[in-house]
């Protein structure tokens, strides 16, 4: 029954040791969760089993074969295949060649004949693509099948990865990170898909997640790493309930009752506000994301801007701090109209912008980085307070940037904005990636910023945290701000809840059922073909429809679409 | 079927032009073939797989010196002289592509440059390898025959230019196949991400290997021909900066593109030729004279400006805008709607 077997598995990298003694069996057809906290060794474990990385000790048996020193590509033909946590697709290729590519490297093909194009390829080949759309269509991708893969959206790109993954029949499937990035929604629907490929394709999987909604439903039996030891293994319900899991991975839940509503409010009475954003538009290409967004954040205050993956919470920061150019309304900062400014200008003016991917230099050392900060300022500045804050960053200061874990890096990112002194910061999917405990810490030192006067403007994909550390927060709703209001009043809305995602694993399977509900959202994915495929004539008779109209233009290209596909 | 009847067509176009021209012109029409088959394996080797190699004119060199050996030493057909030539070209693009196993981007530049400046400094102009290289002299090639016919360099000239342009749409139409076919799509795959490749069950070590190999021996093909088209083998056309030159010229008109190399192979051989011809005389009183040394501050200009202007070379980029201008003109609207 045992498929995969891991006998005492050791890695150190340096003196760093990322796994000391795992070990780990995988039943035949079993869906097996790997979690545990950042840094505790799961993609270590993960790059062994793939062949990625060689253990340092330890054995690995798949099918009572020993895979310990076999090269990946050999591993792959026994049936091991995997998925990337950052997306790994042959982008300029199409999703079908991507599929063909793992399903010709276990058949014998032949160079020279292919070259030739003798009878025999062109059959192999044509088998291949007929089995490349029956993964495709199994996985709801048939359209985009022509498509270059590294022009589809992140979201899309991972169901690729799990189609290529299958279309070497794998006997196993290793799953890194399936769900990072996608909303509650789309992780529900991920949820039922991994459900369908096991019973489909016959496969097993191994699977690492963040997202303790997806690991809970789809799998069988979870382990828990921690500080590359195994902590606990068990029935998902078991390690819910596990209080040294509990302990290590969730932490303790936060019951802060979010900002001083009343400071605020006198706050604002007195002072005019320091960002006003005022029926700003922006996009890329032909593609408008945002319109007719209007935002205040006053001096000191905390604001969240929460809602579904491509509502246009990143484009509004990128709008505001200048990396993309707004094409309407006024952004004010400080008194000052900074519509159209350079985004250098506009960070002069005290607006520190921490983009997703936190914008480090990965070759760096931690003091380096700080250290930058004074030369741009133009004289020496301490970084003291900077470590004050952070003390785990003054233990490692002289350690490179990129050699960080995440959490770690964006503490640096953090105390690298703190130094520059701003009176705004605005962190974009600060908890992007990370574990809960380490995100809470994070929260503290949002508290931190507000305690010394300075707004921030956060984009969150944990909703619940950042209501709780923010005073106001805005909802995005398809490209513009659905609702706002005070962040007390916005957690107990159901409506809101409900509406923009929020992630209570209840929630979002009652709108995974329900498919069409939401049947004008568009797909990013959509959007985007078109914005590329389709000449200037027809898009500009699509803006002017839907300018007359009064919808975004992705909901009338959408409603195109359907109405074309039925014919 | 099309890409047979393209290649046809280009052979058949092509093969006319030099004539009516004088010697000099001939000989730079032979050349720009060679040259071309020098692009043409960067197309392989940088356009499909990603691989960077500066040492494409050192793996051409190695084919000429090899054939000139032959035929002088040996005195064998000169079909015979191009397979030895192309197959030491291959053996030593296998070597090469060992470090490439380990090694990507800056640091494999480096490497296959020192590979280059050694077989430039040490081999080439060496006297230890006076066997191979004919000595300072070179190799002299007068009375080479193929098919048993005469190929005398001079008076032959054009039959050696139909023979290279021959092989030469042979060798692109095979690439264009390859790009299709499962191994280019492997080939392809590396490029775009080696790390997935290798976990989808492609064999790194043997691909590469191939495609280095493959490719030295395209470069190898073309510079095998050399002996026969000048006459003689010296150092001097496969030194260094003939393969700085072919990675310049090879990323200006589009790397990725097959016809980039024949167009990139004219532009390597003529351009210097006309300005070393007519570059010079008198402009309203003025003498000037644009020299050879003209023709490489002019590449840099160029590739300064299609770097900016035509990213994906000057062959990709204008195929792109044709493609556009084509599809808009043929436009039903909401056609391709259905398409996406």
């Amino acid at each position: 029954m045992t498929m995969l077997r891991v006998r005492d598995l050791t890695v150190r990298f340096g003196g760093i040791v990322a796994l000391d003694g795992v070990s780990l069996d995988l039943n035949r057809g079993e869906i097996l969760g790997l979690i545990g906290p950042n840094g505790a060794g799961k993609t270590t474990l993960f790059n062994c089993i793939s062949g990625v990385i060689r253990p340092d000790h330890g054995s690995i048996y798949f099918e009572d074969q020993s895979l310990t020193y076999a090269p990946p590509h050999e591993r792959a033909r026994l049936g091991v295949a995997r998925t990337f946590q950052n997306l790994q697709l042959w982008g300029s290729m199409t999703v079908e060649e991507n599929l063909i590519v793992p399903m010709d490297a276990l058949g014998r093909r032949n160079t020279f004949s292919d070259t030739l194009y003798l009878p025999f390829s062109g059959y192999a080949e044509r088998a291949s693509q007929e089995r490349a759309r029956a993964i495709l269509h199994v996985l709801d991708l048939d359209r985009y099948a022509r498509t270059a893969a590294g022009d589809l959206p992140a979201g899309i790109q991972r169901r690729v990865e799990i189609a290529r993954a299958l279309a070497m029949r794998p006997r196993l499937l290793l799953l890194d990170e399936p769900a990072a990035g996608l909303d509650a929604k789309e992780t529900a629907r991920l949820a039922g898909l991994l459900h369908a490929v096991r019973q489909r394709f016959h496969v097993s999987m191994l699977l690492v997640d963040h997202d303790m909604s997806l690991v809970m439903r789809v799998c069988d039996y979870v382990y828990v790493l921690d500080f590359g030891r195994m902590l606990a293994k068990g029935q998902p319900s078991e390690i819910r309930n596990n209080p040294k899991v509990i302990a290590a991975y969730l932490g303790e839940e936060s019951k802060n009752q979010g900002g001083d509503i009343h400071a605020v409010a006198q706050a604002r009475n007195e002072e005019p506000p320091l960002l006003e954003v005022k029926k700003l538009a922006a996009g890329y290409g032909g593609l408008e994301v945002i319109r007719d967004v209007d935002l205040e954040v006053w001096p000191g205050e905390v604001v969240a801007c929460i809602g579904a993956n491509g509502a246009g919470k990143t484009t509004t920061l990128r709008a505001i701090s200048g990396m993309i150019h707004a094409r309407a309304g006024h952004v004010m900062f400080a008194g000052q109209d900074v519509t159209g400014s350079t985004a250098e200008h506009i960070s002069k003016l005290g607006l520190v912008h921490i983009p997703e991917g936190r914008g480090l230099f990965p070759t760096m050392s931690v003091e380096d980085t700080l250290r930058l900060v004074s030369n741009t300022a133009g004289q020496e500045v301490d970084v003291t307070p900077a470590f004050q804050l952070f003390p785990r960053l003054r233990e490692r200061r002289r350690q490179l940037v990129g050699t960080l874990s995440g959490g770690e890096q964006q503490m640096v990112a953090l105390a690298r904005a703190i130094l520059s002194r701003p009176r705004l910061v605005m962190i974009d999917e600060m908890s992007q990636g990370l574990a809960p405990t380490v995100v809470r810490q994070l929260f503290e030192i949002i508290r931190v910023f507000r305690e010394q006067g300075i707004a921030v403007l956060l984009v969150e994909q944990f909703v619940e945290s950042a209501l709780d550390v923010a005073d106001r927060a805005y909802v995005f709703e398809h490209g513009t701000i659905g609702l706002s209001g005070p962040a007390v009043e916005l957690r107990g809305d159901r409506k809101l809840v409900a509406g923009s995602y929020l992630g209570s694993a209840v929630d979002a399977t009652a709108i995974a059922t329900n498919r069409n509900g939401n049947g004008h959202r568009p797909d990013p994915a959509l959007m985007e073909i078109v914005s590329v495929r389709v000449p200037a004539r027809v898009k500009r008779a699509l803006e002017l429809r839907a300018e007359t109209e009064g919808r975004p233009a992705g909901a009338v290209v959408v409603e195109l679409l359907e109405k074309v596909d039925h014919q | 079927m099309f890409r047979l009847l393209g290649a046809l067509l280009a052979f058949a176009v092509l093969a006319r032009i030099p004539v009516g021209f004088d010697v000099g012109f001939k000989f730079d029409a032979a050349l720009a073939v060679i040259w071309a088959f020098g692009l043409l394996s960067l197309v392989l080797l940088t356009g499909y797989v990603g691989q960077i190699s500066l040492c494409q004119a050192t793996f051409a060199g190695v084919g000429a010196y090899t054939a000139g050996m032959m035929v002088s030493s040996f005195h064998v057909d000169y079909l015979v002289a191009v397979v030895a030539g192309v197959v030491a070209a291959a053996a030593l693009g296998v070597v090469v592509g060992l470090p490439a196993l380990r090694l990507r981007g800056i640091t494999l530049a480096i490497v296959t440059l020192g590979i280059a400046l050694v077989f430039d400094r040490y081999v080439f102009q060496d006297h230890a390898f006076e066997w191979f290289t004919g000595g300072t002299g070179g190799w002299r090639v007068s009375q080479a025959t193929m098919f048993g016919l005469q190929m005398d360099s001079s008076a032959h000239l054009m039959a050696a230019y139909l023979v290279l342009l021959g092989l030469f749409c042979v060798v692109a139409v095979l690439l264009v196949n390859l790009h299709e076919s499962g191994a280019g799509r492997r080939f392809r795959a590396i490029r775009d991400s080696e790390l997935a490749a290798a976990t989808m069950g492609v064999d790194l070590t043997r691909y590469k290997l191939l495609a280095f190999g493959m490719s030295a021996a395209i470069a190898g093909l073309g510079g095998s021909f050399y002996p026969l088209v000048a006459g003689s083998v010296s150092p001097q056309p496969f030194w260094l900066f003939t393969s700085l030159q072919f990675a310049a010229i090879a990323v200006l008109m589009g790397v990725r593109y097959v016809p980039a190399a024949a167009l990139g192979g004219a532009f390597m051989a003529f351009v210097p030729d006309v300005l070393t011809r007519y570059g010079h005389g008198a402009f309203m009183g003025h003498a000037y004279e644009i020299s050879y040394d003209w023709f490489q501050v002019a590449v840099g200009v160029l590739l300064i400006v299609q770097l900016i202007a035509l990213p994906d070379g000057v062959w990709g980029d204008l195929r792109r805008r044709f493609r556009h201008a084509w599809s808009s003109v043929g436009m039903v609207g909401g056609r391709r709607v259905k398409v996406a």
